[in-house]
């Protein structure tokens, strides 16, 4: 019996041939080129994120016709100079059998992107999801509500600044946990003053 | 509402021979009946038993014909995603379980190898056949369940009970590998939870050796009966390119007549070490998806067999012993596999950072796990691509100008789990 590559060491790096399309036919909109554990990932700018899509769509070498997911990645603690939002696209090419991922940098206080439901009909359900599980503003959306949630549900729960569930246990170095509610300072996360 | 029935006869082996979708005109149901300018708005679940689950549909009606479809989910999201957060990578698993309740090993398998691909850790040969056959059981069991139920909504009741009553044998044999018949959480990170006892070989061989039969009869009660083919033949198409488009995938798209099956496309687990076929419909209507998925129970069977009888020996985890717990009787012998175990039970692993997308093929479609690591003992993020929600997003688009009644054969021929629709 031989032994098997069931992950993806025997496959090419997973993206590469996304990267390579918009590197070479689009370089404005590629602002950084990440590789990792067989997958390679590509920074792009916000603007020039709907031609991109477009172009991975219908260019005869992409064919990315499939949208797989379009989800974020809250990074509170990151430098002050680096946004806090990853919003993460992937997209399926059947022809070439290959998975790309693009991922687009927004701020906390500028957190929208452009819609892409005129791109890919599956984009609608997608993009409402995270809206409503992370609070991005997807513009020109026809339709953006609540999706999981119910519609009168305050904040968005994926995010890194929301508690779900439990608390820590106050120890000296965090002392303000072991404060009651009514008296916590209002920036204190899962705090709410009725 | 006249539909264009094909002539009589057997389907094909593994397409169902009948034209592709352009030979029969959408809006011909439609362009026969005149539709007025009033249409009311029906209320349908989300305690509705067609809807298997918590789904609530508003349907925008003119007389009987839907002119619009409006699901509304949610009722069942749990926050899996948030909760995977708090819990270590083993402490997850459990958690995967409840997600796609029909096919438990199917998300096991799917976590399990995200996160070996963010440790870049490999299982030996028997652990991965053996996922194998435990993934492809639980595919024949949801499948099973799928066929019973979606009967059901359209008035065939009796294949339900001989269903139930096979996919009972593939729950004892959860029982026996895992002792839970239902959230098995049998497939761990870095392999299983155990290897499999002996009666293990005797129970397979069984279904292997009866299962075919079975098919056989269900499809003697379904193909060919004519109720079962006037109710699904034409009803609920959709294009390839507009499945495509949606991101539908599994046998929802198959039954489209695209043959994408991430078993063949991009093999995982040793699936490229098997030879089966990847069934397609060519209409993309309900019956399309129906025959679909009793081709791929078939193939289904074939897989097992062939991982039962070449089932490798040896070790069923990875040797890793910073991923995967030493066996019980090293512990007593050995001070660095006492270490190993405690770290593991206390603390977990800690994969480097970095971001993966794996996925499998599941029952229903594609099931994508994007996990983020930090280079904590936890995900920072995992991101679960549930084929359900995908698919589910399409029914607007197969549902609209159809029949009332019809819509109930569309919403159970997407073969939704709401826990996955809603995680």
């Amino acid at each position: 019996m031989t032994t098997t590559t069931a992950g993806a060491s025997a496959r090419p790096l997973a993206g590469a041939r996304a990267a390579q399309l918009l590197a070479a036919r689009l370089p404005e909109a590629v602002l950084r080129r990440e590789e990792g554990l067989g997958e390679e990932t590509v920074v792009v700018s916000r603007e020039h994120l709907p031609a991109a899509i477009r172009l991975l769509r219908d260019d005869a070498d992409g064919l990315y016709t499939l949208p797989i997911m379009v989800t974020a990645v809250d990074w509170p603690d990151r430098e002050p100079d680096m946004p806090r939002f990853d919003v993460v696209y992937q997209l399926r090419s059947m022809m070439h059998n290959d998975v790309c991922r693009l991922v687009v940098q927004v701020a906390e206080d500028d957190a929208w992107m452009p819609t892409l439901e005129g791109v890919f009909a599956g984009m609608d359900w997608h993009e409402r999801e995270c809206w409503d599980l992370f609070g991005i503003d997807f513009r020109g959306h026809h339709d953006l509500r609540r999706i999981l949630l119910p519609d009168d549900w305050e904040g968005h729960p994926l995010r890194k600044d929301y508690v779900s569930f439990g608390e820590p246990v106050a120890f000296t170095h965090n002392l303000q946990w072991a404060l009651p509610m009514a008296e916590r300072p209002a920036d204190m996360p899962g705090t709410y003053h009725p | 509402m006249t539909t264009v029935l094909p002539p009589p006869g057997p389907p094909g082996p593994y397409t169902s021979g009948r034209p592709p979708i352009d030979a029969l005109p959408l809006e011909e149901a439609v362009d026969l009946v005149q539709i007025g300018a009033n249409t009311m708005e029906l209320n349908m679940g989300p305690q509705h038993p067609s809807t298997h689950g918590v789904l609530r549909l508003v349907l925008d009606i003119d007389g009987e014909i839907i002119k619009d479809v409006r699901p509304d989910i949610g009722f069942l999201h749990t926050g899996f995603e948030k909760s995977f957060e708090s819990h270590t990578y083993q402490q997850c698993i459990p958690l995967t379980d409840r997600i796609d309740y029909l096919a438990p090993p199917m998300n096991n398998l799917a976590f399990a190898l995200a996160t070996e691909k963010l440790l870049g850790c490999e299982v030996p040969p028997r652990g991965q056949y053996i996922r194998v056959i435990m993934a492809e059981l639980a595919r024949i069991g949801s499948h099973l369940i799928w066929a019973g139920t979606a009967g059901i909504d359209i008035g065939a009741v009796t294949p339900f009970l001989y269903m139930w009553r096979e996919r009972e044998k593939i729950l004892d044999i959860n029982e026996l590998v895992s002792g839970v018949r239902m959230m098995t959480s049998y497939i761990r990170v870095g392999g299983l939870m155990a290897d499999v006892p002996d009666e293990f070989y005797g129970m397979v061989n069984d279904v292997v050796r009866t299962f075919p039969h079975f098919i056989d009869d269900y499809e003697l009660l379904l193909t060919k009966n004519p109720i079962w083919r006037q109710r699904l033949i034409g009803v609920g198409r959709i294009s390839a390119d507009d499945a495509i488009a949606y991101g539908v995938t599994g046998p929802a798209l198959r039954g489209s007549g695209v043959a994408y099956d991430l078993r063949k496309a991009q093999p995982y687990s040793s699936y490229d070490h098997f030879s089966f076929d990847v069934p397609i419909g060519g209409n993309g209507d309900v019956y399309d998806r129906y025959l679909v998925r009793m081709q791929e129970m078939r193939e289904s069977v074939k897989i097992i067999q062939q991982a039962y009888e070449h089932l490798p020996r040896g070790p069923v985890n990875t040797l890793d012993r910073k991923v995967a717990l030493p066996p019980r009787n090293e512990i007593n012998t050995s001070m660095e596999s006492l270490i190993h175990h405690f770290k593991l039970v206390t603390e977990g692993f800690r994969p480097p950072r970095g971001q993966v997308y794996s996925a499998i093929e599941s029952p229903r479609g594609e099931l994508g796990v994007y996990m983020v690591s930090d280079g904590g003992n936890r995900p920072y993020r995992c991101k679960w691509r549930a084929p359900s929600f995908s698919n589910l997003s399409a029914l607007p688009h197969m549902g609209r100008n159809a029949l009332i009644s019809d819509a109930v054969a569309v919403v159970g021929s997407i073969d939704i789990v709401l826990g996955d629709v809603d995680r």
